[in-house]
């Protein structure tokens, strides 16, 4: 008890009477080391969360009602749609009307039909607009023109990969090179089937690697191409939407409880992210390490130099017969003292400083807006990390000084 | 209370070997206020050091009251160094973050003296005549009174024997007279023993006894029978 409680008041007195100054730079590099530790792992989940969000906003909802395995389309799509909307937790319901077409611009300008011109082939999906405002965000992402109207039947949207253009990402080669809204396509359907649209309107949503390589036209439109006596009430796929707070397991539960001939997803079982987010986790850790090596070094060095400068004091205070472990104890207790006042001050930096920077000012990538994510393991490993590395930083030059004979740490000699 | 048997100590190797000792026979008794003298490098800090369980001699034997304290283990040492000795060092050995008080009752907690250590570190405080300081930092006093300070802090756990590394070497004459007087009058009314290393001729007016060291052994061992 009295070799705990003089350790602790070793290192409190030593705290308190100590160089003002060497303290609040060893608390400044804690803190910046803890916020550094906080920031890169959250940026990252960010980065995912965006990836995440866009998907499910753009492409997929929340849940996906696909065709069996066997099957091309869903049968009897109007009857599903009904039915999932009456469940408690879905906010909307799309269906989709799915086919490939080459799309053609300026085709008349061709010399001959072997010249590519400006053309490519892309999914062309036919949506109700109205049904699809409740699940996707494509009508918010228009960027010329406007959104489809219900009866539109000669009119076409485009994504802004399609379309081409200054905004576009894509090679211009890859593109229709800078449609504009009001121009005429031409599009040739799988199935052969030719039609002319007016281009209505551009979007970009920007998840440049599939939604804004899309293009939308209305369902009854893509039911006529594809046949309407057949494909009035089928379907390719089914999106829906639910409140927030709903749970997707429970619905996903009681959609496969309707008896429908169909295959019910959760959106993430299409998000194609796992590999770039066990990426990002290897990057996170990577860089987190090295954080933390450079927090420990640098830690280290402050803590090395206080002792190294203590070195005469510590071996008065072992020819006294104050015990090693008090000593060790004493310096133990000033390094968990300093991470810890490094992780709240830290804390509030990020807390109050950092994470509503990047909320008010999100960083604009191409694949849209990023704030901060920050994880619950992402925190309590920063904890533990700078603490592990306070406390290495601060037992390894102590024992190493307290190993040194008392007379050599008295006269240095 | 100490015994000293053919004490040998040697620093380096070889050629480069410095043989500070070369067979030191001696005793302390108990209430004895003896000074250690001698040139530089006549072995007195290294005896001092030794007795004092800082350092360990190549061979010899050292008894403290009967007891073989060069077979103690580290922490034992340690806990001897704590219990059983006192120690007064040249200069600057008090804790620049400590209050004159908390330097003095430090060693008190570490023995885990649960009641009682701040009244007695006061009232060594005042027989050393700092009983008016007892806040004061170390850099707020002088090089004397820091001095002081260090006895107080040497007697907080009743030692057996208090040691003095060139205890007045840093300090001015006045300074270091008070010191001395401060020793002799420990060594009188409470029986202190007390092993000084000094290398001021000035100071054997103060000691009952005078060890001479030359060349790692005792030239003259001259007692004072006017002290004693």
């Amino acid at each position: 008890m009295g070799n705990l409680k003089l350790a602790l008041f070793l290192a409190f007195k030593s705290i308190i009477r100590g160089n003002r100054w060497a303290f609040i730079m060893i608390i400044l590099m804690m803190s910046l080391s803890f916020a550094n530790l906080l920031m890169t792992p959250s940026i990252l989940s960010g980065v995912t969360n965006t990836l995440n969000q866009q998907q499910m906003n753009t492409l997929y909802g929340n849940i996906v009602i696909d065709p069996p395995s066997t099957e091309y389309y869903l049968s009897h799509a109007s009857y599903i749609e009904k039915k999932v909307e009456q469940i408690p937790g879905v906010r909307g319901v799309s269906s989709h009307l799915e086919g490939n077409a080459l799309v053609e611009y300026q085709w008349k300008e061709k010399e001959s039909v072997l010249d590519k011109g400006k053309s490519g082939t892309w999914s062309v999906i036919g949506i109700e607009p109205e049904r699809e405002k409740n699940v996707t965000t494509i009508h918010e992402s228009i960027i010329q023109g406007s959104y489809l109207d219900g009866k539109d039947r000669d009119e076409i949207i485009l994504g802004v990969e399609i379309a081409g253009g200054e905004t576009a990402q894509t090679a211009e080669f890859l593109t229709l090179q800078g449609v504009q809204v009001g121009d005429k396509v031409r599009l040739t359907y799988h199935n052969g089937v030719q039609r002319e649209y007016r281009v209505k309107g551009i979007f970009q949503a920007k998840e440049m690697f599939q939604a804004d390589r899309l293009a939308f036209v209305t369902k009854s439109e893509m039911a006529s191409v594809m046949g309407r006596t057949v494909y009035s009430d089928q379907s390719s796929q089914i999106l829906v939407s639910t409140s927030p707070g709903a749970s997707e397991g429970q619905i996903i539960q009681e959609i496969s409880s309707l008896g429908i001939d169909a295959e019910v997803r959760k959106w993430s079982e299409y998000g194609g992210l796992g590999g770039i987010v066990s990426s990002f986790d290897v990057l996170t850790a990577l860089i987190g390490t090295i954080g933390l090596v450079i927090a420990g070094i640098v830690m280290f060095i402050v803590i090395y130099i206080n002792v190294i400068n203590k070195r005469r004091q510590i071996g008065i205070l072992r020819a006294i017969g104050i015990k090693r472990d008090v000593i060790i104890g004493s310096y133990l207790t000033q390094s968990i003292f300093y991470a810890a006042l490094g992780i709240v001050f830290g804390g509030l930096i990020f807390g109050y400083g950092i994470q509503p920077y990047f909320e008010l000012h999100p960083l604009e990538l191409p694949l849209g807006q990023v704030s901060l994510a920050v994880q619950p393991f992402t925190v309590s490993s920063a904890i533990l990390g700078i603490l592990v590395a306070a406390v290495l930083a601060g037992l390894v030059p102590v024992i190493s000084i307290t190993r040194q004979h008392i007379i050599q740490a008295i006269w240095g000699n | 209370m100490i015994f000293v048997e053919n004490l040998y100590k040697t620093y380096g190797h070889d050629s480069a070997a410095t043989h500070a000792l070369k067979g030191v026979d001696l005793e302390v008794k108990a209430g004895e206020f003896a000074a250690i003298m001698g040139r530089s490098g006549s072995g007195k800090s290294t005896l001092l050091h030794i007795l004092g369980l800082l350092d360990v001699p190549n061979s010899g034997s050292v008894l403290i009251d009967r007891k073989d304290v060069l077979k103690l283990t580290e922490g034992q040492k340690a806990r001897f160094r704590l219990a059983e000795l006192g120690y007064v060092f040249q200069e600057y050995s008090l804790l620049p973050e400590m209050t004159i008080l908390e330097n003095v009752y430090i060693p008190a907690v570490c023995l885990g003296s649960e009641n009682g250590y701040r009244k007695r570190a006061a009232e060594l405080l005042e027989i050393v005549g700092l009983g008016e300081r007892l806040k004061h930092y170390p850099n707020e006093i002088s090089g004397g009174e820091q001095q002081r300070v260090s006895i107080a802090r040497a007697l907080i756990n009743r030692p057996k024997i208090l040691f003095a590394d060139e205890p007045t070497a840093s300090l001015d004459i006045a300074s270091a007279t008070v010191v001395l007087e401060l020793f002799k009058k420990l060594n009188k009314e409470m029986g202190q023993t007390i092993l000084m290393v000094t290398h001021e001729p000035e100071d054997e007016k103060h000691v009952d006894r005078v060890i001479w060291l030359k060349d790692g052994i005792i030239d003259k061992d001259i007692k004072s029978n006017i002290n004693l």
